[in-house]
Formats: C-alpha cells, sequence, structure tokens
C-alpha cells in the first residue's frame, strides 16, 4: 500500500552519522557566529590584542573551563532538565579540594574526591527533581544558594592559596601544561567534547538521553528507565563541575568565595546558542561546544574592548533571550507537516 | 451581591477532607486530617519557628519589641512583592527578575526627586516604571510561550545591565533633594504613634486586598484556572495570555512600590536593593503552600510564608549565624517545602 | 441474536493465545473491573470496544504490564504468566500501540522503532546501519512506503507515524499486538492504512487487540468483538452473529437487548 498523502519537506537532508542533519546545521551556524566573533575582536580590539598568544592562552584556558561544564549541562538539557546551581557547586567544590589539599591529602585522590562530591551534589539534585518531581529549575535556584551559602560560610568569606610545587605531575596534567602553543585545558576541552559527541550520537545511552528529553513517555513505554537516566545526567553535571574546579584552581592558585558567580546561567546560553532546545530532546553537543565559544568571546571580546563589565549583563540577557527566540522559531520551522 | 463577586469555593484556601471509607476514618487521626489543609501546615511551621526562636536566642531578644519593630519595618518588603510573585505563581508563571525591577524602580524615583517634580507625580511615575518592565515580562512571555524562568532571567540580566551603567553602582542619597518629614515618607515609612511601622499596615492592606481578588472575584478565578489547566480555560473563553500579562504587571507594580519603600527607608538609593529577592520570594510562596505547577495557593499562606521566611532570616541573625549561612538556608528552605507540599498534597487528594 | 456469554473452561491450552481469567480491578474505592474474562486465540483480530469508563484500556494496561490485577489470572500460550512491569509484557511477547505512538518527534525512525532496545556493537554503541536497515525492512513489509528514510518522526503524517509504531512490534516479534485506539487521530485514508497494517500483522501469525470507539472501523476487520460495560464483561460475539446496529446497541444500552 502506497502512501500517498504528499509530504511537505522539511528539511530532512539524509541522515549521515550525527543525528539529523538540522542539528548539524546548526552547529555549523554556531561555529560561523564563532569565527565571526573572532575575527572581529582580533581586529577591533585595542592593540589588536585579543589575537596576541598571551591572551589567546589565557582565553583558551577559561573557555575550556566553561566549555566542559557547559557540555554537561547541554546533555542534562537534552535529557530535559536545567541546573542552575553550577556556579556555586563549582565554588563548593575548589574549597573541598583546596581544604584536602591543605590537610595533606594527596593531590590525585583529593581530586577523585573533589569529583565525588561535585556527583553526590548532582545525584542530590537529581534524586529531588526526579523522585520528588519538584522542577529542575527551583531544585537548582535553591542548591544555588544553598552550596553558595555552606562555602561561604565554611571558608568565612576568606580566599586561600594553594602550593603547588607538590605535586607537578598533577598539576602540569590539568593546570600547566601547553602541547606547542595551546594550554592543556583546551585539549581537555576538545578531547571531552569529542567523546561526549560520540557518546550521544553512536551509544545506546545517547540515544536514551534524546528520547528521554524529547518523549518521556514514549521512553518509559519503551522500558527505559528515565528516572535513572535524568539523575545521571545531573551526576554528570556534578562530575563535570568537581573536575573543573581543580582546574579552575591550578590555574589560578587561588580560591575565590566567589567563584563561578553567573557561571549557570552562560552555560545555559551557550548551551540554547548551540542549538539546545530548552524543552528537551534537541540539541547537538558540537553546537554547544562552539557556544560555549561564542559565549566565552563575547565575554573576553567586551573586556579587551573596555566596555565596563556590566553591559555584559545586559548582552547576556538579550543573548539569552534571542537564542531562546530563535531556537523556537527553528523548530517551529522545520515541522511543516503534522 | 455585586457582579463579579461570589462566594469562596473552599478548596482555594483548603484541601477538602479526602474521600474514605467508613473504617478507614476511623484510622485517621485528627492531627492527620487537619494537616490536610496547607494552610495550617504553614501555620503550624511559623508557630513553631516563633517558639524556637524564642527560646533559642540569647536572652530571648526575639518577642520583643525592638526585634518586633524590627521584622515589622523589614517583612513587608519581602510580603508585598511576594504576594506578586505567589500569584503569578498560582497563575502557573514565574519571574526572576525582581531583583532588578526593585532597584530600577528606586533608582528611577531617586532621579525624578531630583528633577524637583512633584512628589505625587514621581510617585506616579516609578509605578509607571513597574508596570512597564511587568509589562515586558508578561508579552516576552506569553507571545513567545517560552518558559518564564529563563526568559525572566534573561530580562533580569537585561535591567541590571542597563541599571548599573545608568547608575554606575553608586548609591545615591535622597536628603539633598528631600527634606524628611514629607508627606511621601509619613505615606509610606512612618511609624503610627512611634511604635508601629506603616510598612506593615501596606503589607496587610495589599494582602487583605489581593485575598479578596484573588478568591471573591472572576479575575481571581481566572488566575487559579489558567495556572491549573491552561487548555481548559482557553477552551472556556478566558483570555490566559490577559491574566499573565495582568499578573506580570502586577508583580512589577509591587516591586515599584517596595523599591520606594525601601529607597525612602534608607534614605537612599543603592544597586543591590532586593537582592536575592527572587528565591525568597518564591520561598514564601511554597512555604505559605503555593503550588510550582500552578494552580494551587492563598494569600494567607503567601502571607504567613513571608513571615516565616522573614523570620528565620532574622531570627538566625540574633541567634549569632554568619550572615552567609542564610542564604544556604533559604535555599534548603526552598528545597524542603517543595518537596513536603508534594507529599501533603498526594496525601491529602487521594 | 445469541450473544455469548464466555465461561472459563479452567483447562489450560485450549487454543487460547491469552486467557485473562476473573479479572478485578479497583482504583481505590472505585471498581474499574470485575470479574472480567478476556481471551484471544491465535492469529485473530479482537475489537475490545464499550463506552467511555467500561474499562478496556484498564484491561489492556493489565495485560501490557502497566498494572497489576487485583484478582484474576493470566495464560499466555497455555501457561500462567505474571506481567509485573511493561518489559514482562514485551518478554513474552505482547506488544502495545499506543494512542500517541510513543515516538519521540525529534528522533530518527531507526532510533524510534529500536528506542529501549537498539541493536548494539560492542559497549552499547548502536549499529546504525543495521538498525536502519532492519527498520527500513520491516516497514516495507507492512506496506507503507516512506519516501525520505532519513526522516525525523515529526515529519511524517498520522498514519504514517501510526505504520512506524506498528513495524516496531513487529520487528520484536509480538505474539499479541495491543493497539489503543488506532486510528482516532487519523483521517479516512490513513484510517485504511492502518487496518490495512493490522490484517498485515494477522497475516504473519500474530494476534491483534483493537480498542476503539468506532464500530464501523472494527466491524471491518476484527473477527470478534468483546463488549465491556462498567467494568464487566457484557457480551462476547463473533462478526458473523453480530453487526454494527447490534454492537452499537449493546454499547450504548449497557445491557443486553431483550430477546
Amino acid at each position: 500500500m502506497s502512501d500517498s498523502a504528499p509530504v511537505k519537506s522539511p528539511d530532512t537532508r539524509p541522515n549521515r552519522g550525527f543525528i539529523g542533519s538540522l542539528r548539524r546545521t546548526r552547529s555549523l551556524s554556531t561555529f560561523i557566529i564563532a569565527a565571526i566573533l573572532f575575527v572581529l575582536f582580533s581586529v577591533f580590539s585595542p592593540g589588536k590584542y585579543f589575537a596576541t598568544p598571551d591572551n589567546l592562552q589565557i582565553f583558551l584556558a577559561t573557555e575550556a573551563e566553561f566549555g566542559i561544564i557547559a557540555l554537561a549541562v547541554g546533555v542534562l538539557m537534552i535529557a530535559g532538565e536545567f541546573d542552575l546551581s553550577v556556579g556555586s557547586v563549582l565554588a563548593f567544590c575548589s574549597l573541598t579540594f583546596v581544604r584536602l589539599f591543605s590537610a595533606g591529602v594527596n593531590g590525585v585522590l583529593a581530586l577523585f574526591i573533589t569529583i565525588l562530591v561535585g556527583a553526590a551534589v548532582g545525584l542530590f539534585h537529581g534524586i529531588i527533581t526526579v523522585k520528588a518531581q519538584i522542577p529542575s529549575f527551583i531544585t537548582t535556584l535553591g542548591g544555588l544558594m544553598l552550596w553558595r551559602g555552606i562555602t561561604l560560610f565554611w571558608s568565612g568569606g576568606q580566599q586561600q592559596g594553594l602550593e603547588l610545587e607538590n605535586i607537578p605531575g598533577l598539576y602540569a596534567a590539568i593546570g600547566g601544561a601547553k602541547i606547542g602553543f595551546v594550554p592543556i585545558q583546551f585539549v581537555w576541552v576538545v578531547g571531552i567534547t569529542l567523546l561526549v559527541v560520540f557518546f550521544m550520537s553512536y551509544h545506546k545511552l545517547g540515544n536514551w538521553v534524546y528520547v528521554t528529553g524529547d518523549n518521556k513517555l514514549a521512553a518509559r513505554a519503551m522500558g527505559i528507565n528515565t528516572d535513572r537516566i535524568k539523575i545521571a545526567c545531573f551526576v554528570l553535571v556534578g562530575v563535570a563541575v568537581g573536575f573543573v574546579s581543580v582546574m579552575q584552581l591550578f590555574r589560578a592558585s587561588t580560591f575565590t568565595a566567589r567563584a563561578g558567580d553567573g557561571l549557570e546561567l552562560s552555560a545555559v546560553a551557550a548551551a540554547v546558542v548551540g542549538g539546545t532546545a530548552l524543552s528537551g530532546g534537541i540539541g547537538s553537543i558540537a553546537g554547544v561546544f562552539w557556544g560555549a565559544m561564542v559565549i566565552s568571546l563575547i565575554e573576553n571580546g567586551l573586556v579587551l574592548m573596555r566596555i565596563p563589565y556590566w553591559w555584559t549583563f545586559t548582552v547576556f540577557g538579550l543573548i539569552i533571550i534571542f537564542s531562546v527566540i530563535l531556537s523556537k522559531i527553528i523548530e517551529a520551522r522545520r515541522m511543516s507537516v503534522g | 451581591m455585586p457582579a463579579g463577586f461570589r462566594l469562596p469555593e473552599p478548596s482555594r484556601f483548603f484541601i477538602p477532607h479526602p474521600e474514605i471509607e467508613g473504617s478507614a476514618v476511623a484510622r485517621q487521626r485528627l492531627i492527620v486530617r487537619l494537616l490536610a489543609y496547607k494552610v495550617s501546615f504553614t501555620l503550624l511551621v511559623f508557630i513553631a519557628l516563633l517558639v524556637i526562636f524564642q527560646v533559642f536566642t540569647p536572652n530571648h531578644t526575639f518577642f520583643q519589641r525592638p526585634n518586633l519593630f524590627a521584622l515589622a519595618r523589614l517583612a513587608p518588603d519581602l510580603g508585598i512583592v511576594a504576594l506578586g510573585v505567589g500569584i503569578l505563581m498560582i497563575c502557573g508563571e514565574f519571574d526572576l527578575s525582581i531583583a532588578s525591577t526593585i532597584p530600577m524602580s528606586s533608582f528611577v524615583f531617586v532621579k525624578l526627586l531630583g528633577t524637583g517634580v512633584p512628589l505625587g507625580l514621581n510617585l506616579v511615575v516609578t509605578l509607571c516604571v513597574g508596570v512597564i518592565m511587568g509589562l515586558g515580562n508578561g508579552l516576552l512571555v506569553t507571545r513567545t510561550r517560552l518558559p518564564s524562568f529563563i526568559l525572566t532571567l534573561g530580562t533580569m540580566l537585561f535591567w541590571k545591565g542597563l541599571l548599573y551603567a545608568a547608575s554606575r553602582m553608586m548609591p545615591i542619597g535622597i536628603r539633598s533633594w528631600l527634606p524628611a518629614g514629607s508627606w511621601l515618607e509619613n505615606m509610606f515609612v512612618g511609624i503610627i504613634g512611634g511604635v508601629f511601622p506603616i510598612q506593615a499596615i501596606w503589607f496587610v492592606g495589599f494582602a487583605v486586598l489581593l485575598a479578596v481578588m484573588l478568591h471573591f472575584t472572576k479575575f481571581g478565578n481566572w488566575i487559579f484556572v489558567t495556572g491549573d489547566n491552561e487548555t481548559a480555560a482557553r477552551a472556556m473563553g478566558i483570555n490566559t495570555n490577559l491574566v499573565k500579562i495582568i499578573s506580570y504587571v502586577g508583580v512589577g507594580v509591587l516591586c515599584a512600590v517596595v523599591g520606594m519603600m525601601q529607597c525612602l527607608r534608607i534614605e537612599s538609593f543603592t544597586a543591590n536593593q532586593g537582592v536575592g529577592f527572587e528565591l525568597k520570594a518564591i520561598a514564601s510562596a511554597v512555604v505559605g503552600g503555593t503550588s510550582l505547577m500552578g494552580g494551587m495557593g492563598s494569600v494567607l499562606g503567601i502571607f504567613l510564608g513571608t513571615l516565616t521566611i522573614q523570620m528565620i532570616e532574622n531570627g538566625m541573625i540574633l541567634l549569632g549565624l554568619p550572615a552567609f549561612g542564610i542564604g544556604a538556608f533559604i535555599g534548603a528552605v526552598v528545597i524542603l517545602f517543595a518537596v513536603l507540599n508534594k507529599y501533603i498534597s498526594r496525601f491529602s487528594t487521594r | 441474536m445469541a450473544d455469548v456469554r464466555s465461561v472459563s473452561t479452567g483447562k489450560p491450552d485450549d487454543g487460547y493465545l491469552v486467557r485473562m481469567v476473573g479479572i478485578d480491578k479497583y482504583f481505590g474505592r472505585v471498581c474499574a473491573l470485575k470479574g472480567v474474562d478476556f481471551r484471544v486465540k491465535f492469529n485473530e483480530i479482537v475489537s475490545l470496544v464499550g463506552d467511555n469508563g467500561a474499562g478496556k484500556s484498564t484491561l489492556i494496561k493489565i495485560l501490557s504490564g502497566f498494572y497489576t490485577a487485583d484478582r484474576g489470572e493470566i495464560y499466555f500460550e497455555g501457561k500462567k504468566a505474571h506481567i509485573g512491569t511493561p518489559r514482562d509484557a514485551k518478554a513474552l511477547g505482547i506488544e502495545t500501540v499506543y494512542q500517541e505512538q510513543a515516538l519521540a518527534p525529534h528522533v530518527s525512525i531507526p532510533r524510534n522503532v529500536f528506542m529501549g532496545r537498539e541493536i548494539t556493537k560492542v559497549l552499547g554503541i548502536m549499529d546504525g546501519r543495521r538498525m536502519h536497515a532492519e527498520s527500513m525492512r520491516t516497514i516495507e513489509r507492512l506496506g507503507l512506503q516512506i519516501k525520505d528514510t532519513g526522516a525525523v518522526v515529526e515529519a511524517l503524517s498520522g498514519g504514517q507515524r501510526q505504520g512506524v509504531a506498528i513495524a516496531r512490534v513487529l520487528y520484536f516479534k509480538a505474539k499479541l499486538v495491543i493497539l489503543d485506539e488506532p486510528t482516532i487521530a487519523l483521517s479516512v485514508k490513513e484510517s485504511q492504512q492502518v487496518m490495512a497494517f493490522m490484517k498485515q500483522l494477522r497475516s504473519e501469525g500474530i494476534s491483534v487487540v483493537f480498542i476503539t470507539h468506532n464500530l464501523f472501523h472494527a466491524f471491518q476487520i476484527a473477527e470478534r468483538f468483546v463488549v465491556l460495560a462498567r467494568g464487566e464483561l457484557l457480551a462476547d460475539v463473533d462478526r458473523k452473529d453480530s453487526s454494527v446496529e447490534h454492537l452499537s446497541q449493546l454499547v450504548i444500552s449497557g445491557h443486553h437487548e431483550e430477546k
């Protein structure tokens, strides 16, 4: 029996390995935006400072830290949930590491414990969101205040320095080394991105994350434990935050209690700019990578152009609003046939 | 009865007694059935905290006049805003931008003082700022149909940037333009008989007004229904977009009132007025039994919830806990009560 | 016209694919099903009809593992079966096609067909090529033609989506396929298409149970009709002993007509 209902064709180029060509298009356009911004800032920053090796190295390192977290946040958003607490958890994990390390705990062990702490926080958020069915943005908004408050309380608001001479190996691996010109942090983010891209595109659990966010009931009907998937994504965010907190510590060699302030919004912005839908089920990891690049470029670029930092708030506000609207329009245009 | 008024349905305030089979009733204890009333749970918590703080603060300073006076002066800042935020939550949306609306209105107010316009006009314009910002949020949310918490986070950042840019983050005192004793000050931050802060009366006044609106009028019913089942509300001809926009404007206006009140009270504008309020307001609403999903809540609950949150903050300071810890506590309280509300409602609407 | 009240013979393996015996189901105080017997033969299409609240959805949800019966037993292929979760049902070969097809709109067809049961190579990495080939082959087997095989499900018509959902159960070697209101949101042409799919399933040796309000559709392809009313079994008639009028009489009146 032939299907003769005419199909008004939305953009559905054949599947060539990534999930759906539209995701590729979106990550491509985000890449283009990033490239344009890169060129703009290189040309227009005072003294063309942006493109100098000094600035680029710092930029790539900070972008990498941000990017790793943005990737995890993006995966969580694909699964249909949000985490607004990442900035506070970053500070909390940062403090955890500093305390452990100053108390004499071995560097590598302290790193692992810090990552575990991050995972535990993620687990906490995940369980409450999923089991008690509280909207994730409320749970993590509460978490944002909770973990920041605990961090401030525990640290007394004081900064604390780190002595990194004792762990040259670890320091090099996460903080200090460079491969040629590229700082090691950037190598990490690229590696992690490739890994996550592969996982989400080719692994069955990646498919489960997508369908959980796309149609949770369908996933459950097909026997997928959506609760576990979502909780796993929350834990993933926690792990990423734990890891990056140490990375950042190594780079700055000081702990500040205000670390990560505003990180959560930037991470969501990065994901949205990269094509992740707020409703879940749609998103490309490559897009999130480039989205993080775009956001970092804007941050760094605004600073270099001597634009007072408060304008970054307004710019980000506009970016968030317009990105989500844009995502919705693109999605609506895709759906020509019911 | 005037048109538009009708007796409140009990289900707005309380969760009705569950239908229980004969033998089960005997097993239900009175306490457990009373707990089915969401507001009474909030009341219980409130009273419990009152007792705890009174007992544990050094020299029992909690329930004494100076402290109560301070509470009565400060709680309305949060409370008036929380009323608006809570009602918005009942119709199913969130506003995370109040931490920008409050200082922005304060800023406009002070700037206008500097230009010497009559106070009455100043008041009106300041309220209009609230209207505009609320309208912006409302239109954005209803036109784009996107999650309000993301959109209002965006507007929060947007306005914050503008505010910081315009004010250079410097505080601005009002005394150079407004000598003490003006009618505006007396109206909003005066102290009656030397003892009772007028802000408290404003808080109660707004609460009563909004309670009547929400629980007794047709429009109030529309708010509940829009939050509970928007599709059904639309099908019944209710303009849900308008309901939401009006609620957002309401939040904006209330924020403007509070922004101005704060400014008059501390006698200056500061850029970090209202910081942290967005979560505290949601916390107040949640503690007061407002559902995060929309469609359920009460003004009485929000009122008590605000007092509870403010009391916690106040009590913790008296107990000697450092200020840092309070934010943590508020965060924990929101999570705790959101979970509790879920279980209470699951229990009582069997 | 005679209508036959079914009686459980109490003997297993009397040629039925499924036998549900004496099923009771309560939700709190409300009785959704009481003493319902329901049988499906091998290789037949049965239509489950009845007015709203009759208990049709509840009955099939028990069969597909979403609910557990409070009383009664289920026999599958002659053996007593315990169906506690959807996975149990699937393991037996009972598959369900839902009203909303349980498809993820932004995901491709192969990934939808294999949702939760993806074909994997080592370590859980999916075998995209095989998934694509197998899903397309099954879809063709069903008689459905899809022009753009790389499309996401959202881009398909209602009838095509139903086809994808049915292809899913076909691939997984269902022995019994349950469809809950399969034609409810479809155009006339698409409904015919779906009913052709159901006939195709039967010709593959699979039994089909489908719930519908549309007695005309039911009468077109079902061989037997089971009528529920208010949680109880009202009638179990073969097509040859019935008509659309007869069925609608039963459904509307909720009880046997006077003889």
